[in-house]
């Protein structure tokens, strides 16, 4: 059986969820795409400079899974990012509420902290980059084991639906994860209790060094999802308006009950698995690959769907031209200023927050009783 | 049947009724609380510790789990995380293994990682322990791997007044507590007790003196407590006072019964039967030298099982695990040092 490629499921309305955003929210998406780029290109810069320490895993070209994801969420929902997904901390619930810090998750404040290893991060630095959440804003902390928020997410679901709240978890996961055991039995126990369990694949082709298919023999890995009797999408993880609308399916689908569902989201890794690894990925992974993988850049695909439904002149978006750019050769000036400006408020925000005290690396091992 | 006041043998109550009481009243005190595992529901568990449960709190509450112990573990946080208490039983503790990673890596350091903004009320408890033909796994004393793994609290009760007031502790303890519960013990009548009407509480961290003695001190838990008690009652047909303590509780660890004991008795000998190489009774051995090594009259010394695995046949099994004999012949030499 072939998987659901595009057909949304029966419970979705019958209009592409994307066509009934209103011309601010499509520009509002593209902004979010400039965002996460910028924050990206950002980070390599700084790294370059030696100013970070740790490794940088780029989600260069794969910003519309995260933007298109997230929109289709309310604050409610919860979410676990992994290692790429950086920008997902400080784009939880951003939609309509830009500059309104004290209504999302996380501020990029404190995403930036996190990543400087300061004392202002959420976890006080005290496990790095992406290992960071808040339970307040609704975000799981990961650890590094890959796939292993899944679970986590299911129990959560579970204990909310008895409570009769409607919050539906995202776990994001690379494509490779899903050889893990955990992924397995996660999504199973969450598909015996039709939790409200999203499982988002964002498949980059890569795993590290190893490609998709010596971890899965499937040509769309959605088609997984048939195993575990739920449905699995196959989105365009370039194409930022298809994620939202695989989304907002798969939202409805587990807010009504339904239970829990996989998307696809088929994409391509920009660099090396981390910083560390952008020469030898260039020698492993062959150019014309690379290229090809490449060439359909999120902010282009976004742009060219903003002029064709007449929301943006073909001047207009030729303005900033962050997309099809490597990111050492991109600039600030092409990116709107108030993206720019918005990180560098995280940046200078982090680089003056203070180191925490030594002391408290032997603190909070367990929670004091009486 | 029914029981009457003046028949005080009938109310004595087995380790396994003492537990299934402690996780049923805090299940009926603790609207909040879930428990979860394999069997625990229709079944009522492998070994019947929550049986009925199911069928009073429900079968949300009562969770039938599939056989996917990395996820009943995982899914345990995530119900942390949304404020649950959680009772997670392992059929039996040798499959602990298979949830290990969301145990140490995920449970057990939420706390510290969120620097105290998360908590992990979770209790994981289920069968264990040797010296009952259960061959490899279904025998293990695997604690010495969540000893090593900082942010888990354990237990090992070894009678059932202590399993239903630690038992309840640990369900309100806001961190994770693994319980190791002795599947010899559960059922056998020797040591079947009365148990107080009101509600009682045994704080975690506080060990017992079984026995008092002056010659000797006897460290241990689990079902080598009776071991212990057994040779000292041998030894004491020889002229040798032993003092047998029993921990009750491996971390945190009540150094200070210890130390007492040991500057009373002047001489230690700490029995286990986990396995030797980085087993909890190295570690004790050393604890006794930090602090008082000058009390000392001879060596530490620990008894454990051989470095191998729990064998089937019943004469390779009782050969790797400590005895009565080995405890009292340890014992000797160490008094006799
Ligand atoms: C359980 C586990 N095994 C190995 C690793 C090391 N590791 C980190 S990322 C990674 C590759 C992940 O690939 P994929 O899931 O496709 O995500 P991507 O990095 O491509 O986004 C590996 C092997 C890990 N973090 N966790
Ligand atoms: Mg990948």
């Amino acid at each position: 059986m072939p998987a659901q490629k595009s057909a949304p499921p029966k419970t979705a309305s019958p209009a592409r969820p994307s066509d009934l955003l209103t011309k601010e929210e499509h520009l509002e998406l593209l902004k979010h795409l400039y965002l996460a780029r910028y924050f990206d290109v950002r980070l390599i810069k700084e790294k370059r400079r030696g100013r970070l320490t740790g490794t940088l895993y780029s989600s260069h070209n794969q910003e519309a899974i995260l933007a298109g994801t997230l929109y289709a969420l309310k604050s409610t929902d919860w979410i676990s990012p992994i290692h790429r997904d950086m920008p997902a901390f400080f784009m939880k619930d951003l939609r309509g509420k830009w500059g309104q810090d004290d209504r999302i998750a996380m501020t990029v404040e404190e995403v930036c902290s996190q990543v400087w290893g300061r004392s202002g991060s959420p976890g006080r630095a005290r496990d790095n980059w992406s290992h960071i959440g808040s339970k307040s804003g609704h975000i799981i902390h990961s650890t590094s084991m890959l796939a292993g928020t899944i679970p986590v997410a299911a129990g959560l679901a579970y204990a909310n639906k008895l409570d009769g709240g409607d919050a539906v978890v995202v776990t994001y996961n690379g494509e490779g994860s899903t050889a893990q055991g955990v992924f397995h039995e996660a999504i199973n126990f969450a598909a015996v209790h039709k939790l409200p369990v999203i499982t988002i694949i964002e498949n980059n082709q890569w795993a590290y060094g190893t490609p998709t298919h010596l971890e899965y023999p499937l040509e769309d890995f959605a088609r997984r999802a048939d195993g575990y009797g739920i449905p699995g999408w196959v989105a365009d993880g370039q194409d930022v308006f298809d994620v939202y609308d695989k989304m907002v399916a798969a939202v409805e689908y587990a807010r009504t009950g339904a239970g829990p569902s996989i998307i696809e989201c088929k994409t391509f890794r920009a660099y090396g698995h981390g910083d560390h690894d952008d020469d030898r990925a260039a020698r492993y992974r062959p150019t014309d690959d690379v290229n090809k993988g490449r060439e359909r850049d999120p902010i282009a695909v976004c742009k060219r769907i903003l002029v064709e439904k007449g929301m943006m002149t073909q001047a207009e978006a030729a303005q900033y031209a962050a997309e099809g750019k490597g990111a050492p050769q991109t600039k600030d000036e092409d990116f709107p200023p108030e993206v720019v400006e918005y990180l560098k408020r995280g940046v200078e925000y982090a680089i003056k927050s203070p180191l925490p005290d030594a002391a408290e690396g032997a603190m909070w091992v367990f929670r004091e009783t009486n | 049947m029914s029981v009457t006041a003046d028949a005080p043998a009938t109310l004595k109550k087995n380790y396994l009724t003492a537990l299934k009481e402690a996780i049923d009243e805090e299940m009926t005190q603790n609207p909040n609380m879930i428990c979860i595992g394999e069997d625990i529901g229709i079944l009522g568990g492998a070994f019947g510790v929550t049986e009925g449960l199911q069928a009073k709190h429900g079968a949300s509450r009562v969770i039938d789990a599939p056989i996917s112990e990395a996820a009943i573990c995982g899914s345990a946080v995530g119900m942390a995380l949304a404020g649950k208490t959680v009772m997670v039983e392992m059929q039996f503790i040798d499959f602990i293994s298979c949830g290990f990673d969301q145990i140490v890596n995920m449970m057990a350091t939420y706390h510290y990682r969120t620097a105290g903004e998360v908590s992990m009320p979770i209790v994981l408890r289920g069968p264990a322990g040797a010296y009952s033909g259960g061959a490899l796994y279904h025998s293990q004393m695997n604690e010495a791997w969540f000893l090593n793994s900082p942010g888990i609290k354990v237990i090992c009760p070894s009678t059932p007044y202590d399993a239903k007031g630690l038992m309840k502790a640990a369900l309100r303890d806001p961190n994770p507590v693994l319980v190791y519960e002795i599947k010899n013990l559960y059922r056998m009548r020797d040591i079947e007790e009365e148990l107080p009407e009101e509600e009682y509480i045994i704080p975690l961290g506080k060990a017992k003196i079984r026995r008092e003695g002056t010659d000797i001190t006897l460290v241990t838990y689990g079902q080598n407590v009776y071991h212990c008690l057994d040779a000292a009652q041998k030894l004491a047909d020889q002229g040798v006072s032993a003092e047998v303590i029993d921990l009750r509780s491996l971390n945190p660890l009540d150094e200070e019964t210890i130390v007492n004991s040991v500057k009373k008795t002047n001489r230690v000998l700490v029995v286990n039967e986990a396995p030797r190489t980085c087993g909890f009774a190295g570690e004790i051995v050393a604890r006794v030298n930090e602090l008082c090594f000058e009390h000392l009259d001879a060596p530490a010394l620990r008894l454990t099982r051989m470095d191998t695995p729990v064998p089937w046949a019943k004469p390779l099994e009782l050969h790797v695990l400590p005895s009565v004999d080995q405890i009292v012949e340890t014992s000797l030499k160490i008094v006799r040092f």
